[in-house]
This record gives C-alpha cells, structure tokens and sequence, in this order.
C-alpha cells in the first residue's frame, strides 16, 4: 500500500492504469449465514460441507488507460462491486493478475469508518485516515470538505444527529477531496437531494483529467452514458461487452428487456 | 516510470510480504489511535462522567473486596487487600483487551469490504483501548498503596517489564479470538465463562503461595497465573520477581502473540468473503 503523497503526477497520456488479466475469482463462504462452532460439533462425523465455493468473477480482461472514464454496467450479482473490491486490494483474486500503476482512492461505500458518536469534525479525520490521507492531509484539506459539504455550523454536532442526507453528503465530500491516480466509484452518486446530487456529479467531471483514470460503478445508466467514455457490461461475472457508452449500454438494455419479456411470457 | 505499482495475484496459504505489511502498519498508526479515540468515545468515555467512570469502576470493584475482606471477613489484612485489587485491575487489562478483540473484525465488516488496510489494526486497537481503561486503575491502586501502607522498594520498578509482558500478551490473545470468531461466531457467547474460569483458577482471590504444590502443576497452563503472581510480588509485596515466573509469562506472552499473529497474517486476506 503506498500513501498518495509518494506519487509523482506524470504519468504518460493514455498510459495504463489498471490492467486486469484472466481474472477469476470465487469465493468460499459458509452455507450458514453465521458459522458457528455448534454447527460444526452437530454435523462431527456426518460429512457434512460446511462451505461452498461460489464463482464470482469469470475470466475478466480489462485494460484502464489514464484519461479513461470506464463505466461498469451490469444486473444486481453481476460481479461489479466485486471485480473494484479486487481492484482496489480488498479481496485478493483466485486466477490471473491485477497491476496497478498508481495510488488509489476507492469510493465503495460512503461513510466508511464514521463513527456515529463523535462530531462531523472527528469524522472526517476518522474517515479521511480510513481512506489512507495523512493527518497534515487532512488539516490542509479540512476546510475544502466542510464547505463542500454545505454542512455549516453542523459540522460540530454529533453525527448520530444528523439526517441521512447530511451523513452521505459529509461522507462524499471527504472522498471527494482526494486526488487519486485513479478513482473507483461504486454507486456512490445516489446521495442527498437532487442538488447535491448535481454537485456530486460536477465534482466527479471535475475530476476527469488526463492524468487520472476513473471507474464509476452505476445502475444510473444516463449518468454512465454522460460522463463515461467507455463502458463495460458485466454479467454472472464474466465480460459480455466493452466499448463506446451508446453502443454497450443498447446492448445491455435490449438483453434486460428481452429476458423480462421472455419471463413476462412464462406461466406462473 | 509507469512501473507496476500494486500487484494483486491468488495468494498462496501463508504470510504476505512481512515488510510491506508492517511499513503500512506502520503508515496507519495515525488511525490505529483515532480509531481507538472513537471506541472509547463510543462506549462514552468522552465525556466528563464517562472518563469519571474509568476511576469509579476500579474505586467501587475495590471497595466490594474491601468490604469481603475488611467488614464482613473482619480481617485487618492489608496485603490481601493490595493483591485483590493489583491483580484484579491487571486481569481486567486483558479481559477487556478479549472481550474488545473478539469481535474487531467482525464488527468491523463494513471498514473490511470497504478499505484496503492490514486488518491486523482492529485488534490492535481493542487492546489500545483496553489499555487506556487500565491506565486510570494504576492511579487508583497508588491511592491504595499509599492509604493502606503497603511496602515500597526499587523492586517495583519491575511493574514496568511485567506490564509491558502483560500487553503483549493481551494483544496476543485480542488478535488470536478476533480471527477465530471470524470462522465460528459463537466463540463470542463462550468468551464469558472462559474469562470467568481465567479469572478463578489464576492467583487473584487467592495468592499463588497459598495453593498446594500438585495443583500448582497444572497451573503451568495458565498463561496468566505467573504473570499474575510476578506483578503481586512487585506491586503488593514490593519484591523481585521470581526469574521462572518471568520466563513463564514472557514465553506465553510472545507464543501467544506469534500464533495469533501468523494465524490472523495468513487468514487476513480472506476475511473479507467470509464477513
């Protein structure tokens, strides 16, 4: 893991950021949601499995270029969160190599680490250290995150007193302000009022720059097709399509209608 | 430039790369103790009358022994007092550092599918945190050395590398039960009776010298019973510690922390499909 401050900006036009090969991945996991040591003396002798391996991701080929904004698209259970999880070193692959060239700042879910008991000020430190800034960091950046939070005085108020539009807009505004080399966003766009919702999206085509790349994760499909300028298509974790938004996002569209007529005709 | 960066690739069964791991250990301590700043705040000590409480607990759990062995057992004796309330508040430093550490990382879900960071930290922090309420119950048993007339010698300076062998065992068993209730949930159900027998087979009501040579044996399994008696001899008693009684708690301490550390290093980048 590198801090982002190790980083010198330069990197080629177009030069890879991501480079995805063969990926595979599956998991292994409980067939108990909880597994539990008294499940496990129960089934003692009977040969009973207690995990099965679930496939996850199906041989995934993805080059990301800086300068690059990929969109990825794909039905719930489609591997999306999945394959940034891999990406952004969370969950380690099963088959084939991830390389990384540059610091990455992963925006998977908002308000990772806030801790609901202290102030809005203390949770941007909690969270901005979460994300891997420094504390000199995140002084310097301190007043940048409060204004663009819109929270004001607010700010120093606990945050379990805070309205769930007021949670996710502080949480966004500390990922925001991070510079990475490369960006994963992951549904993360869907916070606070429509305005926000504006700004947030401003401050992501702000962030566009030939010096990054970013990965934007989104069912918002008129989104991924305005601010995108490639777009994958992900389903039951293998790659189905890679290319320019209209074009994939037709795709993906027709086959989502066409397997909801083909199931509208069923009996029931 | 442009050279690889981060590679991810299937992990073989084993440790990951040892010096990376703890250089980013390392770059993270800012958060290890924010993290822990916000577990205690959490559990209130934040404010004025939560941090009262790190004082009171240990005040009110002495006076209930004073009142055992003062009033109601009508003794007059001092050092059986000091060595309750010593060797209790030690005990509860690694208590809480097991009951913060068991369920680090599976409550810790949402940081874990979220951030990429050396999941090693969240243990760490409970026993920070389980450090920080210990430190408040020194001041409190100074009062009752000082209130009770206990003896004093160079001797207690000893208390130091005692403690210092009593975190390290404390992180030891933290980061051994987080991993282990990640694969069975339940450990956290059954880590109150096994605290509970901790506490009644190591020297604490009763002082290690008080118990039969054939029992003594077995109290070799212990990892707590000579720990426990090393920081009675040095804090009650104001003696050196027995140099077997320091071999047996540093090789618990330190086997402790290698087998919960290689066990929690080798499991750590599963952890997130398993939440």
């Amino acid at each position: 893991m590198i801090s982002l401050s190790d980083f010198n900006h330069e990197h080629a036009q177009h030069g890879i950021a991501v480079s995805v090969r063969d990926l595979g991945l599956t998991y292994t996991t409980s067939i108990e949601k909880k597994p539990t040591l008294k499940a496990r003396f129960k089934s003692l002798g009977r040969g009973k499995r207690h995990t099965r391996i679930v496939p996850a991701l199906t041989d995934v080929n993805i080059d990301v270029h800086y300068g690059a904004v990929l969109g990825i698209i794909g039905s719930n259970g489609a591997g999306k969160s999945t394959l940034m999880r891999v990406i952004s070193g969370i969950i380690p692959p099963s088959q084939g190599r991830v390389e990384v060239y540059g610091s990455v700042s992963t925006l998977l879910a908002l308000g990772v680490g806030f801790n609901p008991s202290m102030t809005g000020r203390d949770n941007v430190y909690l969270g901005g250290l979460a994300a891997g800034m420094s504390r000199e960091e995140i002084d310097n950046h301190f007043d940048a995150i409060a204004d663009f939070s819109e929270l004001g005085e607010a700010i120093d108020a606990p945050m379990r007193t805070y309205s769930s539009g007021m949670f996710a807009r502080l949480a966004f505004s500390v990922a925001a302000v991070v510079e990475p080399d490369i960006l994963i966003i992951d549904e993360a766009l869907s916070t606070g009022d429509a305005k926000f919702k504006e700004k947030s999206l401003n401050r992501i085509k702000e962030l566009r720059s030939a010096d990054r790349a970013l990965i934007l994760v989104s069912h918002a499909l008129a989104t991924i097709e305005d601010i995108c300028n490639e777009v994958i298509w992900l389903n039951k974790g293998k790659l189905m399509m890679r290319g320019n938004p209209p074009e994939v996002i037709n795709a993906y569209r027709e086959f989502v209608n066409a397997r909801k007529s083909a199931s509208s005709d069923e009996d029931v | 430039m442009d050279k690889p960066v981060v590679i991810y690739e299937p992990f073989r069964a084993g440790l990951p790369p040892m010096r990376e791991y703890f250089a980013s250990l390392w770059s993270r301590r800012a958060f290890i103790s924010e993290f822990s700043r916000s577990g205690l705040r959490q559990q209130n000590y934040g404010s004025i009358f939560g941090q009262l409480w790190l004082i009171l607990n240990p005040l009110l759990l002495s006076a209930v022994y004073f009142l055992l062995i003062y009033v109601i057992g009508g003794s007059s004796d001092a050092t059986r007092f000091g060595h309750l309330t010593a060797t209790l508040f030690l005990f509860y430093l690694i208590a809480n550092s097991l009951t913060g550490g068991v369920k680090a990382i599976t409550s810790g879900e949402r940081l874990i599918l979220n951030t990429s960071f050396p999941r090693i930290m969240l243990p760490i922090s409970a026993t920070v945190i389980a450090l920080f309420k210990f430190l408040p119950t020194v001041v409190v048993f100074s009062v009752i050395h000082l209130l009770i007339g206990l003896p004093f010698s160079w001797q207690m300076l000893w208390a130091v590398p005692i403690l210092f062998i009593a975190v390290v065992m404390a992180l030891g068993m933290s980061i051994l039960i987080s991993c282990i209730n990640v694969y069975f949930r339940d450990i956290s159900s059954i880590l109150p009776y096994l605290t509970r027998s901790l506490l009644y087979l190591s020297p604490i009501l009763y002082e290690a010298s008080n118990i039969s040579e054939s029992i003594k044996k077995f109290e070799i399994l212990n990892p707590l019973f000579y720990l426990l008696d090393s920081w009675s001899r040095v804090v009650v008693h104001a003696e050196a510690p027995t140099m077997n009684g320091l071999i047996h708690a540093s090789l618990w301490a330190l086997g402790l922390l290698f087998i919960g550390a290689y066990f929690f290093l080798s499991r750590e980048r599963d952890f997130a499909v398993r939440l």
